[in-house]
């Protein structure tokens, strides 16, 4: 049954080079932790990728009770977290997901790096990843503000006067960002929600269908 | 590429109607040695590491619930800000006389942007041929000197917080709030003595923890008003200093708005 | 004419009309999403509104006292009046001095006599910083810098106070 879709499918689109190009390629024995043990580190890239997954499916359904606005941001998300069943792991799983990305982008750099991988002819990828990484401090950075307690929001304001400090365009720029020149306010939380739902997540697809690609143009890395 | 006359597609599509063996990449079997299919054999793996992963992941999250602290109170003037772990050793290094007043450009911009300029150009920078981490000195040297400087502020800015006080707090007050009865005869001793402290609805601020779900006792509470506590934060002595029948009146107030709370 | 001799084929024609035509949409398309998104930078800056706080210059004495007063804050469609608090008192001069109550340690709320052992300063019951009348802080104690003054004004015998100006350490 499942062969005849595939068939059908296939006569029509011709999906056979790409289904053999995403699936059916060579894993080399050295990234396989079932020949070497230590081939496990080339695992932080996958568990990355496997995190972003999970912070892209809870944060959809955290916006089901989330609204960006200082009256009710904090109410809502306290509501999600006490009154809906399961929120608070739904909301658990986004906030420490935040943390065990940045941690396994970390250890997959570190992979990368002290293996030389990202060498000639890799140096396209590797800054599509230093890339990657700046959008996930910047994502780290935007969401903290969200729930509108008072860490966010004095961490936020910590942030924001760190903006302002930059040479020439530190005023703009801290009102670009805020939404106002003095007040970390209802502005703020808007813009910060705009870019965390939407700008860096969009960059962030980008950046990773890039990488992606490249990685399957090129191979993985060799063996040292 | 094939084209011309002659040639079939599907329909009034651009796909061929004749597969050619050479238009599809090698199917896995077609190599040697021991490397292994991706699709299944070695997505199962990377999925089994996975599954371990998400057990560990989950249990996270069910044993350290999210935290949330008390809403946002711009008016809250003594609360001291601490951002995400990860900008940590960026906090720490703001401390530091040379990277910061007068220096603050070379702090905020300049050392954070060679640090990461460095890393984007890695590639670049460090473009010999070799790579094991021997065979470039310089390269790894220079990472393991940025990674050890970074745990470390990390690590400096992280010890001088004493992270449960901070937490007890913060800790949120429920929106259902219990109203506060300001005819209550209390409330005057309370307005006059704590409220700057603990707040209006003895919510607490970030100088003074709530008063709201005390576990002290009445007798407690009297003697902490006088005396004060001892420790770090504490509180200090002789913040109420009026007559003893006020002190009960006070007392009072606090444990009936305790009381309500609670119902 | 073959088109080697043309100085822009046509082929390099419709490749600049095509970059053309589609830097005229995307200008389009994105000229008014970044004047929206950059409008609150081209907002001038907002001037310090003095606000009447309530308390006549003649009953200014020589000894601070604390004035609660709220101010009107506009943050786009959200309307609000947070509260500000100074201590007020004439120096020597007969100058009016308004002192902001926050700690310059960290933002702890100081007050006038605030402990029985410091009498004529300003004490904070966190971690027992003093300043002096003027609103210097006392060396030794914990704060840096003196405690910032509100710009004020004098319109009708009332006291119309802005902005808190921070002062340099001592």
């Amino acid at each position: 049954m499942l062969q005849k879709i595939y068939d059908w499918i296939d006569e029509r689109i011709d999906i056979t080079p790409i289904w053999r190009d995403i699936a059916d390629h060579e894993v080399p024995e050295h990234v396989n932790p079932a020949h070497h043990f230590s081939a496990f580190v080339y695992c932080f890239g996958g568990l990355t990728f496997f995190v972003v997954v999970i912070q892209i499916l809870s944060g959809m359904f955290l916006t089901m009770y989330y609204v960006p606005d200082i009256e009710n941001a904090w109410k809502s998300v306290y509501y999600l977290q006490t009154e809906v069943a399961h929120g608070q792991i739904v909301r658990g799983m986004h906030h420490w997901g935040a943390s065990v990305v940045i941690v396994m982008l970390l250890l997959h750099t570190l992979r990368v790096f002290f293996q030389g991988a990202y060498k000639k002819p890799r140096e396209l990828n590797w800054m599509v990843g230093v890339l990657i990484f700046f959008v996930m401090l910047g994502l780290g950075f935007t969401g903290y503000l969200l729930p509108w307690d008072n860490k966010a929001y004095f961490a936020t304001q910590v942030g924001l006067e760190m903006a302002e400090q930059v040479p020439v365009i530190g005023g703009e720029l801290k009102a670009l960002l805020a939404g106002d020149e003095e007040i970390v306010g209802a502005q703020t939380l808007t813009r910060f929600f705009a870019i965390h739902v939407f700008f860096l997540p969009g960059a962030l697809f980008a950046l990773m269908a890039i990488h992606f690609v490249l990685i399957r143009r090129q191979g993985i890395s060799g063996p040292l | 590429m094939h084209k011309g006359k002659g040639m079939k597609f599907v329909g009034d599509s651009r796909v061929s109607a004749e597969r050619k063996a050479s238009q599809i990449p090698k199917d896995y079997s077609e190599y040697p040695g021991r490397t292994e299919a991706f699709w299944p054999n070695f997505l199962l793996k990377e999925w089994l590491v996975g599954a371990v992963f998400l057990v560990g992941f989950l249990s996270l999250t069910l044993a350290h619930p999210s935290p949330l602290e008390g809403m946002a109170d711009p008016t809250n003037a003594s609360y001291i800000p601490l951002p995400d772990w990860y900008f940590l050793f960026l906090y720490e290094l703001l401390k530091y006389e040379f990277a910061s007043g007068n220096y603050i450009l070379l702090g905020m911009i300049v050392l954070p942007g060679l640090a990461f300029g460095a890393l984007l150009l890695a590639p670049f920078l460090d473009n010999g041929p070799g790579r094991r981490p021997h065979q470039r000195p310089i390269a790894v040297i220079m990472m393991l000197l940025g990674l050890t400087s970074a745990i470390w502020l990390t690590y400096t800015a992280a010890s001088h917080v004493d992270w449960e006080t901070r937490a007890e707090m913060n800790k949120p007050i429920p929106p259902t709030a219990v109203e506060i009865d300001k005819s209550h005869e209390g409330f005057a001793a309370y307005e006059a003595s704590c409220l700057q402290c603990h707040g209006e609805a003895l919510e607490g601020t970030g100088m003074a923890p709530a008063l709201l779900g005390t576990e002290y006792t009445a007798e407690e509470i009297a003697k902490i008003a006088v005396e004060g506590l001892e420790g770090d934060p504490g509180m200090p002595p002789n913040m109420f200093t009026g007559s003893d029948e006020e002190l009960e009146q006070l007392v009072d107030f606090i444990m009936t708005v305790n009381e309500k709370a609670a119902e | 004419m073959s088109e080697e001799k043309q100085q822009v084929s046509r082929r390099q024609f419709l490749n600049y009309t095509l970059t053309g035509v589609g830097g005229f949409m995307a200008a389009g398309l994105l000229a008014p999403m970044l004047r929206m998104a950059i409008d609150p930078v081209l907002q001038p800056p907002s001037e310090g509104e003095f606000v009447n706080v309530g308390l006549a210059v003649e009953d200014i004495t020589t000894t601070p006292q604390r004035v609660d007063w709220k101010i009107k804050q506009v943050d786009g469609w959200y309307e609000s009046e947070p509260g500000r608090t100074a201590w007020v008192y004439k120096d020597d001069n007969g100058d009016i001095i308004a002192l902001s109550p926050i700690c310059t340690h960290l933002g702890c709320v100081v007050s006038w006599e605030g402990s029985e052992d410091h009498p004529n300063q300003f004490f904070c019951p966190c971690h027992d910083g003093r300043y002096t009348k003027d609103g210097v802080n006392v060396k030794g104690t914990p704060p840096l810098a003196p405690l910032p003054t509100f710009e004020q004004k004098v319109e009708n015998g009332m006291l119309y106070l802005g902005k808190a100006i921070p002062r340099k350490g001592a």
